[in-house]
């Protein structure tokens, strides 16, 4: 099953990545002002939210990564040799 | 008896000489580096000017004269590890912003008419100086690079953890962190409609500034500075390069993904957003608008974008 992990120090509690899940699997903590995953069981590990946190602060875990094979291929190279 | 030192030489290239100053911010951590590797050739630290065999070769800024093209090879040749330090080596940074421009078009705005200097003489230097490209190359088109450390210039930490990363033969801790992450500011929903310039009003302390109006290149940037701009008061303008995800996706882009988050925040439009961005490429997209992996993108107009903004 995918696992959504959020880093609550990066978070900066803009509320996009609840408002994009197709699955609501996110909800927003207005105490703290930021985003707790609600039901995890409902991950479709589409990687919406993922993609559009301005903070990077979501991953995933355990899930099936599809191939892009539109991706810029010399950067996917390159990126694995950044410090 | 302890370890032999690991061998450093460093070489700079078109730039402006603030990462190498970097090496030097690392204060007292530089004793640390020090126990383990001996820096043989530097511009700024040591008087050797040759090329002794290293394991490991800094080179920061990228590639605009037949000199610099000259001494990468040199370094490569003398080096078994290549490092492209700083954003100017890694993307072609400040000095790739010259893409914007002919070569012609820059020396004449230097040397020949220039508002702020004497030109009366008219002379544009020719002797005991480079040949200028007529263009700037990143560093990896010109010779191999084995590993890049973006950021202008990158901060002492994560300077020191590279080095010492590669004396210890271990990952780098670095990761594919935007600059939101370590900013300090909250981002909230406002109704805010229309783009600020940075002149324009006192931005809110504890806000991030695309909810406030103002565009931040934040998101769409990756830390290797820990986000020193907004903590302080200034959006961040992207120095130290675009998000992998931007490089790596054709669809993706620093005027989309910006509009994208900016739009979500506010009542700004997102085709307000990309507008705008167009109409100040040439700051916008300033740091790695030389690198092929941006120059190449199908969606980077930058002259037809220029060209919209010149004739009006
Ligand atoms: S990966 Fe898709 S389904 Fe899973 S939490 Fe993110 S947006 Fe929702
Ligand atoms: S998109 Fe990222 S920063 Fe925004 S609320 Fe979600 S986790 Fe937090
Ligand atoms: S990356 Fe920035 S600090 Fe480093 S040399 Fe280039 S302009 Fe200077
Ligand atoms: S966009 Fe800028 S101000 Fe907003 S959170 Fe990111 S870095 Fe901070
Ligand atoms: S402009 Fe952005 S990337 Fe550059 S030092 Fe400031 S916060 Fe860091």
């Amino acid at each position: 099953m995918a696992e959504v992990l959020i880093k609550k120090e990066a978070c900066r509690g803009c509320q996009i990545c609840v408002e994009v899940c197709p699955t609501e699997v996110l909800a927003f903590d207005e105490a703290e002002q930021k985003a707790v995953v609600k039901n995890a069981t409902d991950c479709i590990a589409c990687l919406s939210c993922t993609y559009i946190c301005p903070s990077t602060a979501i991953s995933q875990q355990d899930f099936h990564s599809v191939k892009n094979f539109y991706r810029d291929l010399d950067f996917s190279v390159k990126a694995k040799r950044y410090l | 008896m302890s370890e032999p030192k690991i061998k450093l030489n460093t070489e700079w290239l078109s730039v402006c000489g603030g990462c190498h100053v970097a090496l030097v911010d690392l204060h007292e951590k530089i004793v640390d580096v020090m126990k383990v590797i001996e820096i043989q050739r530097s511009p700024l630290l040591t008087d050797e000017k040759g090329y002794p065999p290293a394991q490991i070769g800094l080179i920061t800024g990228s590639v605009r004269t037949d000199h610099d093209r000259e001494v990468a090879k040199a370094m490569r040749a003398s080096c078994d590890k290549i490092i492209a330090f700083g954003t100017c080596a890694v993307y072609g940074g400040i000095p790739g912003a010259a893409l914007a421009h002919t070569a012609e078009d820059i020396l004449d705005r230097v040397y020949l008419n220039n508002p702020s200097t004497d030109s009366s003489k008219g002379v544009v230097p020719n002797r005991l100086v480079p040949k200028m490209d007529a263009k700037i190359t990143p560093l990896d088109e010109v010779i191999d690079v084995d590993l890049y450390l973006p950021g202008c210039p990158p901060h002492a930490a994560f300077i020191f953890d590279a080095l010492m990363s590669l004396t210890k033969d271990r990952d780098p801790r670095a990761k594919e962190e935007s600059i939101c992450a370590k900013c300090n500011r909250l981002m909230k929903k406002t109704d805010v409609s229309q783009i600020k310039s940075v002149m324009d009003g006192m931005p809110d302390e504890d806000t991030c500034f695309l909810s406030q109006g103002y565009i931040c290149l934040g998101s769409v940037t990756l830390n290797r500075c820990a986000a020193p701009c907004p903590q302080n008061g200034v959006v961040c303008t992207g120095c130290a390069g675009p998000m992998p995800q931007i490089l790596t996706e054709p669809n993706r882009d620093i005027r989309t993904e910006v509009a994208a988050r900016m739009s979500a925040l506010t009542n700004i439009p997102p085709m307000d957003v990309v507008n705008e961005i167009e109409k100040s490429a040439k700051s916008y997209y300033a740091y790695a608008m030389a690198s092929g992996m941006v120059r190449n993108k199908p969606t980077f107009l930058i002259e037809k974008w220029i060209e919209q903004v010149e004739k009006v």
